[in-house]
C-alpha cells in the first residue's frame, strides 16, 4: 500500500515540476468553462435554464483529448528512458505500479473538476439549479474520466511511444463515446448501448444514478487496469 | 552468495547468454568483464530479477530468481546501464522515493539518505533536478538509489562509462570501499578497472564464459609469455635463425615496422642478455629493446577475439 502511495507521490512531483501540467489543467478548465456560458446549443446564456447539463456535454468531448493527453506518458515514459527497469527490479508488484500510476491520474483529474465547480457555483449565484442533478452529474462525470484515464492507463503500458499511447486512448475513446447511437433499432442497438460510454452518463446527468451505470464504469476501470499489469508482467513471459 | 547455474537467455531465438555458470562468495567483488555484447547486461537483467532466464537456474541466498523474486529483489541494488533515473525530480525526492518504495521505515530514512549522499559525494547537488546534473553526478545518483536500503549485494551495469578519469577513479575506491562489506558484481570493458577493483574475473565473450579467476590467476593461466621486441640497424641477413638457436628462445618472426623483429621466451625468462650477446657477435647494431609480460589487455584480446 505504502508503495502504491510513494508512487503515486512521485507522479505528482514530477508532473507538477513541470509548467506543463499547470497549463494543461488551466486549459481544461478554461475551454469547458466558456464553451459552457458561450458556445452551442446548450450556451448558458443563450438558453437561460440554470443548469449545467452543457458542462458536462462538452467537457466530456473535450476530455477526449485531454484524458489521453495527460495519461499517455505514465508507463511509456519509463520504457522509453529505462526507467521502468529500475522501477520493476525494486520490491514493487506490476499491479502496485499500475495503480499507483493510475491514483496519479485521478488526482490530476480531481484537481481539474474542483477548477470547474467555478460553473456549478457561478449557476448557483445567479439561478437556483437543482443541486441534487449538479452532484449526480459530478459523480457520473468523475465516473467517466475515471474510465478514460485507465484505458489510456492500460495503452500506455504496451508502448515505449507516447505518441502511439495517445492516439490508442483517443481512438478507444472515440469508439466507445461514438458508437452510442450508430444503429438505432434490433439487437445490435441493444449490445451497443451497453458498451458506449454515452448510453451510461446519460442518466447521472438527468439526475438518476443507475447501478448498472456504476458497474459499467467500474468494470471498465478494472478491466483497464488489469490489462495495464499483465502487459507490464508481459516482459516475464518472453523466456 | 549468488550461484547461477547453466544459465540461457535468448531473445527471439539469438542466445545472448548461452549457458553460463558460477558462483559470487558473500563479500566478494566480481568483475564482470567482455566485450560490447558479450551478455553481461543480460546476465544482470536475468540476476535482479528483471526477467527470467530461457533455462536454466540462477539463485541469490539459496532463493531462485523466478520464484521469489521479491525476497531477493530486496537484498538487491541495482544500478543499471547509463544510469536511468528520473530527469524531472530533483535528487533528494528521488532518492526519497527509493526509500519509499523500498520499504525503509519513515525514522529512518533521513539517516539512509544521508548516508549515501555523503559516501557518493553528493551534497551540493541535492535539491538539483537531476535532468540538470551532469553524467558523472547522475552515476552517483544512480549508485545513491542502489545503496539506499543498504543491499547486501549490490550489481552495477557499467557504472564507470561514460565518466572522466578523476571521477573514474573516485567510483572505482567507492566500489572498493563498498566491497569490504557487501557482495559486489559490476561489468566493465575496461581491463584496469578489474585489474584495481576485483577479488575475482570472469570473461565472457558471445554468451560464454572464456575464462575466470583472480586477476593474477588469468594472467598466469594464459599462455604466459615474455615478449621482446628489437630493433637493428640495419638488418643483417639470418637474423631469424640466430635469434631461434639462441636458448630460452620460442619463437621468432618479423615485427610490423621495418627492421624490427619479436622474440618470445617462456613466461618469466629474459632473454635480453642472451639478445644482446648474440647482436655483438654479429656485428648488428642494436637500436632498441623493449621487454613485456602478457597483459591482462592481451588475455582479453586471446580470449574474446
Amino acid at each position: 500500500m505504502n508503495t502504491i502511495f510513494a508512487l503515486m507521490r512521485k507522479e505528482l512531483k514530477s508532473y507538477f515540476n513541470s509548467p506543463i501540467a499547470f497549463i494543461v489543467i488551466a486549459v481544461f478548465i478554461i475551454l469547458s468553462t466558456w464553451i459552457f456560458f458561450y458556445y452551442g446549443d446548450y450556451a448558458f446564456f443563450d438558453r437561460g435554464i440554470s443548469d449545467i447539463r452543457g458542462l458536462f456535454q462538452y467537457s466530456s468531448l473535450i476530455l477526449l483529448f485531454f484524458a489521453p493527453a495527460i495519461s499517455m506518458r505514465l508507463i511509456a515514459e519509463e520504457k522509453y528512458n529505462g526507467t521502468l527497469e529500475l522501477l520493476v527490479t525494486m520490491p514493487i508488484e506490476d499491479y502496485e505500479i499500475v495503480i499507483g500510476k493510475y491514483l496519479y491520474t485521478l488526482v490530476v483529474y480531481a484537481i481539474m473538476l474542483l477548477g470547474l465547480m467555478v460553473t456549478p457555483i457561478t449557476v448557483m449565484l445567479i439561478g437556483e439549479p437543482e443541486v441534487g442533478v449538479i452532484l449526480t452529474s459530478y459523480l457520473g462525470f468523475f465516473l467517466l474520466g475515471a474510465s478514460y484515464f485507465a484505458i489510456g492507463t492500460a495503452a500506455s503500458a504496451f508502448t515505449k511511444n507516447q505518441i502511439i499511447a495517445f492516439i490508442v486512448t483517443f481512438l478507444l475513446l472515440g469508439v466507445l463515446y461514438l458508437i452510442g447511437g450508430a444503429v438505432s433499432s434490433g439487437p445490435l442497438a441493444a449490445i451497443i448501448d451497453t458498451i458506449s460510454i454515452h448510453g451510461h452518463f446519460e442518466n447521472f446527468f438527468k439526475g438518476i444514478i443507475d447501478i448498472r451505470d456504476i458497474v459499467y464504469f467500474i468494470s471498465i476501470i478494472a478491466l483497464s487496469l488489469y490489462v495495464a499489469s499483465t502487459a507490464l508482467t508481459s516482459r516475464k513471459f518472453l523466456k | 552468495m549468488i550461484s547461477v547455474d547453466r544459465l540461457e537467455k535468448s531473445y527471439d531465438g539469438f542466445k545472448a547468454v548461452d549457458g553460463i555458470s558460477f558462483e559470487v562468495e558473500s563479500g566478494q567483488i566480481l568483475g564482470f568483464l567482455g566485450p560490447n555484447g558479450a551478455g553481461k547486461t543480460t546476465t544482470m537483467k536475468v540476476l535482479t530479477c528483471f526477467m527470467p532466464p530461457t533455462s536454466g537456474t540462477v539463485t541469490v541466498d539459496g532463493l531462485s530468481v523466478t520464484e521469489h523474486s521479491k525476497e531477493i529483489r530486496k537484498k538487491i541494488g541495482y544500478f543499471p546501464e547509463h544510469a536511468p533515473i528520473y530527469a524531472d525530480m530533483n535528487v533528494v525526492d528521488y532518492l526519497q522515493f527509493v526509500a519509499d518504495v523500498r520499504g525503509i521505515e519513515k525514522a529512518q530514512q533521513t539517516a539512509a539518505i544521508k548516508h549515501v549522499i555523503e559516501i557518493t559525494s553528493l551534497g551540493d547537488m541535492v535539491q538539483k533536478d537531476i535532468g540538470e546534473l551532469s553524467k558523472g553526478f547522475r552515476q552517483r545518483v544512480g549508485l545513491a538509489q542502489a545503496m539506499v536500503h543498504n543491499p547486501d549485494i549490490l550489481i552495477l551495469d557499467e557504472p564507470t562509462t561514460g565518466l572522466d578519469p578523476n571521477q573514474i577513479v573516485e567510483i572505482r575506491s567507492l566500489i572498493k570501499e563498498i566491497g569490504k562489506e557487501k557482495t559486489v558484481i559490476f561489468s566493465t570493458h575496461i581491463l584496469q578497472e578489474v585489474t584495481a577493483t576485483c577479488d575475482n574475473v570472469m570473461i565472457i565473450n558471445k554468451g560464454k564464459i572464456v575464462a575466470k579467476g583472480s586477476p593474477d590467476q588469468l594472467m598466469a593461466n594464459a599462455e604466459g609469455k615474455g615478449i621482446l621486441n628489437i630493433e637493428l640497424n640495419p638488418a643483417a641477413n639470418g637474423v631469424l635463425e640466430k635469434l631461434s638457436a639462441l636458448e630460452g628462445v620460442t619463437g621468432t618472426r618479423e615485427g610490423k615496422d621495418k627492421n624490427t623483429f619479436v622474440i618470445e621466451s617462456a613466461k618469466d625468462t629474459d632473454v635480453r642478455e642472451a639478445v644482446f650477446k648474440c647482436a655483438v657477435k654479429n656485428k648488428w647494431i642494436l637500436m632498441g629493446m623493449n621487454y613485456n609480460q602478457t597483459s591482462l589487455e592481451d588475455v582479453f584480446r586471446q580470449l574474446t577475439e
